[in-house]
């Protein structure tokens, strides 16, 4: 052992400390040389002979050096360096080779690493927590025994367990949230309702001022907050008297008592990051959900961790939390149903146990399509270097008659590869911090942390290395691998191309066809689906109406003062030019949210149904024009304090009722005990969200006055005879008017609000078509180099073919027909996986009751189109080379070699 | 070709690891001594004495360093490290098995 440490220590120093080697061995020799000559003048000599007979004997003094060096062991290292040097200098002289192909790579990389780092925050972050070991995670069962989430009171519950937790926190599902510092601009952040004991039981610290305290944890008492560290540096220029300050959140005045860890993201580790702890208090208020404290599971939307006391195991306390699970269901019959509760040790849980199945789901599936892009990349490079090794067949040849070792050639071949590729992974690093730049320069509501880390760069470096040394190896050897004769005597050309290039490299650029097939189908789903979305019937009025957004909180009004703000805002919008009517709502118009409701059936009462909440008011219908069937529309009297009542649409009225004429009928919210009365059905429309339309065209809806659920407006609906868009920036001048510090949210027509629904499947289009039309550039460049190959090896036998008298549209049939061998095979595989993803997405239209996804129809035509697409630009890159091939003048060709 | 060079250079690694056993030594004064002892029958090369010397210190069998020599010149002194010493050990009855084996051969075949 010692040994091994001491050869590799000197071998180390050797390569370092090389040139001071190299002149203490120079310097040993001369002192040799002398002390042999001095001696030999000693014994009478005369000294010029002797020192030239000293020099003589020697011998070989450059030899002798290069001996001594092997015996240090630095012949592997200077074999490495001098394989690297020369493959560098062929592929900068080559460069017309080497820039495409480095690019090329860098652009398969690329994506691969952008796409890793993503996977990378959400699933290989460390734990973030002190001591996870010690750390459990605690889940009430849902209705299906499976681990769900915890009510806060069951929370509370689970801290009386003192026996086998030292302490126990809960945190809830972060949520979104809005936040103003006095002037600035209303941002967007992420929050977390949590309890005091957060820091002590994850063991995190502020890096600035404290965490709150458990007597701030109360309703009533001024709110508190803990902003997140990164939120402190970008937004508030990481100032220190930061704490202290009081901003409005969610516009309630909130005050700063700490800033988060350094480097912490928050409770879930995903990727997304927490910008502010609240207490849990505050929730009912800040979050909008006045019944989220309650012991209700549809409320419970706590995760609780909590750290085990020592010497006790997790095993233990599950057993005391299935003592508390079947009090709780003694106690609580209606709200817990007595499902029991769950302890799982934290290390086994990424974020949650039924979502980390789906999360590595979706992680593999994303990592598969950029996979696959890399395949068609490095199987490129792999052509790429066929071709390359083809030309040099003869050099290859010439050396290894002269005494090279195949396996010096090979590992030449090697050296060039595995730099392309390095350098093609320096390439994908670059353009993915680039790509992840510019990702981070739009403003979105949530901030996302997929920083290139230390995994990711190792990831990267480690997919360019296996890329170079597997792609590169098959060439490097096939390269080797010749029958030396007959290629010298140049004989042998026309048997080993005509016979080998129809395997492998065709192969790969079938493949890459096959692909970019897939990948463009895809596409044309989602842009089919973007398609119908837009074309589909609407129901409500578009042309003419605009909304504008704001919230008075963030001005200091509340109360009435906000009333008579939002009131003076609306008569003075409803009083522009052209204006037919405006209203206040309390979110956009059509915004729909899926809530449980109980028919009051008469026949089986309690039938609990899904449908969807669409908040309302005086004069909604008539300013979005939809007509009302029976009944009346919403109106003054529908106020605070009335009585309850909605309007329904007519397949609510037909599919909940039983009679489209539902006037008069009741229904409730689920586990709430109110009823509320139907005055009204109107005609069925389309949803603010189109994507959902698409899926569902007629939903169950029903509209309630907002006044009634004790909602503050925030956005002014309008409606004009003249231009929408106009409206929409006079709207923004009314409002600044009256007083310039409040905030606009948004001004935007109709026609935009709807564009916007539709921003998830167009993202999914254009990154499916980037992908598409990257594989296809691919594609193209490993059409162009099979052909530029195959034309090279056979430019002795088109010139002899031509010289015997064949004309040019001969010799172009016979290229054509190699490609259209490769196109249409590989076209046709395409066509049929292509096919077999769009009848899966359609078989896999209704995952399960309730949920729905969009089924795309199987288009003959488009696929059809999509593959005469790749098959001409395909039979573009061919014809290049193949164009040159039949320009060769049969004299030339002949003469060539 | 190559056991040949294998038996003297494992021959040349013996006579040195020998001769720096008794005092470190500089690579002229090694050549020198083992021409001597031998009574001038064994001749070292400059050409197999260079690289054998760095191949025993890259070993870890002997170390070198500058010093100065008794007629107050410069040189690089070589010396038997703790494991060259096990070694000289291991090579001198490496070397009688095998000299004896010969004598034997030779013997037997005369």
């Amino acid at each position: 052992m010692n040994r091994l440490l001491h050869i590799v220590r000197s071998r180390v120093r050797s390569i370092l400390f090389r040139d001071r080697r190299e002149d203490d061995l120079a310097e040993e020799l001369r002192l040799h040389i002398e002390q042999q000559a001095e001696q030999w003048i000693a014994q009478g000599a005369d000294p010029a002979e002797a020192r030239q007979r000293a020099k003589r004997e020697f011998g070989n003094l450059e030899s002798l050096k290069e001996q001594s060096r092997d015996a240090r062991g630095i012949a592997a290292w200077d074999a490495v360096v001098r394989d690297t040097r020369h493959a560098a200098r062929r592929l900068l002289r080559d460069w017309r080779f080497s820039v495409p192909a480095v690019l090329l790579l860098g652009l398969g990389i690329g994506a691969n690493t952008a796409i890793f780092s993503v996977v990378n925050a959400a699933l290989f972050r460390p734990s973030p927590f002190a001591h996870p070991d010690r750390l459990v995670d605690i889940y009430q069962k849902d209705r299906n025994g499976a681990p769900g989430t915890n009510s806060y009171p069951a929370y509370l519950d689970m801290t009386t367990a003192t026996g086998v937790f030292a302490h126990v926190m809960a945190a809830s599902i972060p949520d979104g949230v809005r936040y103003r510092e006095s002037g600035g601009p209303v941002r967007n952040g992420v929050a977390e309702y949590t309890t005091a004991s957060y820091p002590v039981v994850l063991g995190v610290t502020p890096s600035l001022g404290r965490w709150f305290r458990a007597d701030e944890d109360r309703q009533g008492v001024p709110v508190v907050a803990v902003i997140g560290y990164q939120a402190w540096t970008t937004h508030f220029a990481a100032d220190p008297s930061v704490v202290g300050r009081t901003l409005y959140l969610q516009g309630a005045p909130v005050t700063i008592v700490g800033v988060g860890p350094q480097g912490y993201r928050g409770t879930l580790n995903l990727g997304v990051v927490t910008d502010f702890w609240l207490p849990v208090q505050s929730a009912p208020v800040l979050g909008g959900m006045p019944n989220v404290l309650a012991r209700r599971p549809v409320e419970a939307v706590f995760f609780v961790k909590a750290r085990l006391r020592d010497g006790v195991t997790v095993a233990q306390a599950q057993a005391a939390m299935e003592v508390l699970g079947r009090r709780l269901a003694a106690e609580y019959p209606d709200e817990d149903p007595g499902k029991g509760i769950t302890v799982l040790p934290a290390n086994d849980v990424r974020a949650h146990p039924q979502a980390d199945t789906l999360l590595s789901v979706v992680a593999s599936l994303l990592l598969g399509v950029v996979g696959l892009v890399l395949a068609i990349a490095s199987s490129n490079l792999a052509t790429l270097l066929l071709v390359r090794a083809a030309a040099r067949t003869k050099e290859v040849s010439v050396r290894l008659a002269i005494g090279a070792t195949r396996w010096q050639i090979v590992r030449h071949l090697l050296a060039e590869s595995v730099l392309l590729s390095v350098a093609g992974g320096i390439t994908g690093c670059v353009l993915a911090w680039w790509v992840l730049r510019s990702l981070r320069a739009f403003e979105l509501p949530i901030t996302l942390d997929f920083s290139l880390d230390t995994t990711v760069f190792g990831f990267a470096l480690g997919l360019s290395l296996a890329t170079g040394v597997l792609f590169g190896l098959a060439p490097a050897l096939k390269a080797t691998r010749l029958d030396l004769l007959s290629v010298i005597r140049d004989d042998g050309h026309g048997r080993v191309s005509a016979r080998r290039w129809f395997t492998l490299r065709n192969a790969l650029v079938a493949f890459q066809v096959t692909a970019s097939v897939v990948l463009l189908s895809a596409t044309g789903v989602f842009l089919q689906m973007i398609v119908e979305a837009r074309a589909q019937r609407i129901g409500f009025a578009v042309d003419g109406v605009a909304t504008i957004e704001t919230d008075a909180r963030y001005s200091g009004y509340t109360g009435t003062r906000a009333a008579v703000i939002y009131d003076e805002l609306r008569r003075r919008i409803a009083a522009l030019p052209g204006v037919d009517a405006a209203i206040l709502l309390p979110e956009q118009p059509m915004e729909v949210t899926g809530v449980p409701v109980v028919i009051d059936d008469r026949v089986s009462d309690g039938r609990v149904v899904g449908a969807g909440n669409v908040w309302a008011g005086p004069g909604f219908f008539e300013v979005m024009q939809i007509p009302v069937l029976f009944g009346r529309a919403l109106d003054e009297r529908d106020r605070q304090g009335s009585s309850l009542v909605a309007v329904v649409t007519e397949s609510m009225a037909r599919q909940y009722f039983g009679d489209v004429n539902a006037v008069g009928r009741r229904f409730r919210l689920d586990q709430r005990p109110d009823w509320i009365e139907v005055v009204g059905v109107v005609r069925d429309t389309g949803t603010l969200d189109r994507g959902a339309d698409l899926v569902d065209p007629r939903p169950q809806l029903f509209f309630r006055p907002f006044e009634q659920a004790n909602l503050p407006p925030n956005t002014v609906v309008a409606r004009t005879r003249g231009d929408d868009a106009a409206l929409a920036r006079d709207m923004q001048r009314v409002l600044l008017a009256m007083d310039p510090s409040l905030p606009v949210f948004s001004a935007l027509t109709m026609t935009q609000r709807l564009e916007q629904s539709l921003i998830a499947p167009r993202a999914v289009a254009s990154s499916l078509g980037a992908l598409g039309v990257l594989g296809l550039v691919l594609a193209g460049v490993g059409l162009y180099a099979v052909i530029a190959f195959a034309v090279s090896r056979r430019t002795r036998e088109i010139g002899i073919r031509m010289a015997l008298g064949a004309r040019s549209s001969d010799v172009l049939r016979d290229v054509a027909r190699d490609v259209a061998v490769v196109l249409g095979a590989g076209a046709g595989i395409g066509l049929v996986f292509a096919s077999l993803v769009i009848l899966a997405m359609r078989a896999f239209a209704r995952p399960a009751p309730g949920i729905a996804i969009y089924r795309p129809s199987l288009d003959p035509l488009q696929l059809g189109a999509i593959a005469v697409f790749i098959v001409a630009v395909g039979v573009a890159a061919a014809f290049i080379p193949a164009r040159r091939a039949v320009r060769v003048s049969p004299i030339s060709s002949l003469r060539q070699e | 070709m190559s056991d040949q060079t294998d038996l003297i250079q494992g021959t040349l690694d013996l006579l040195i690891l020998r001769t720096l056993a008794l005092e470190p030594m500089h690579g002229w004064a090694i050549a020198q001594r083992i021409q001597q002892i031998s009574d001038e029958l064994l001749k070292v090369q400059q050409g197999s004495l260079y690289p054998a010397l760095h191949r025993l210190e890259h070993q870890g069998w002997i170390t070198a360093e500058w010093g100065t020599s008794e007629a107050n010149r410069k040189a690089r002194f070589y010396s038997l490290t703790k494991a060259g010493r096990k070694q000289v050990a291991l090579e001198l009855s490496k070397w009688e098995r095998l000299s004896a084996g010969v004598n034997l051969v030779l013997a037997r075949t005369s």
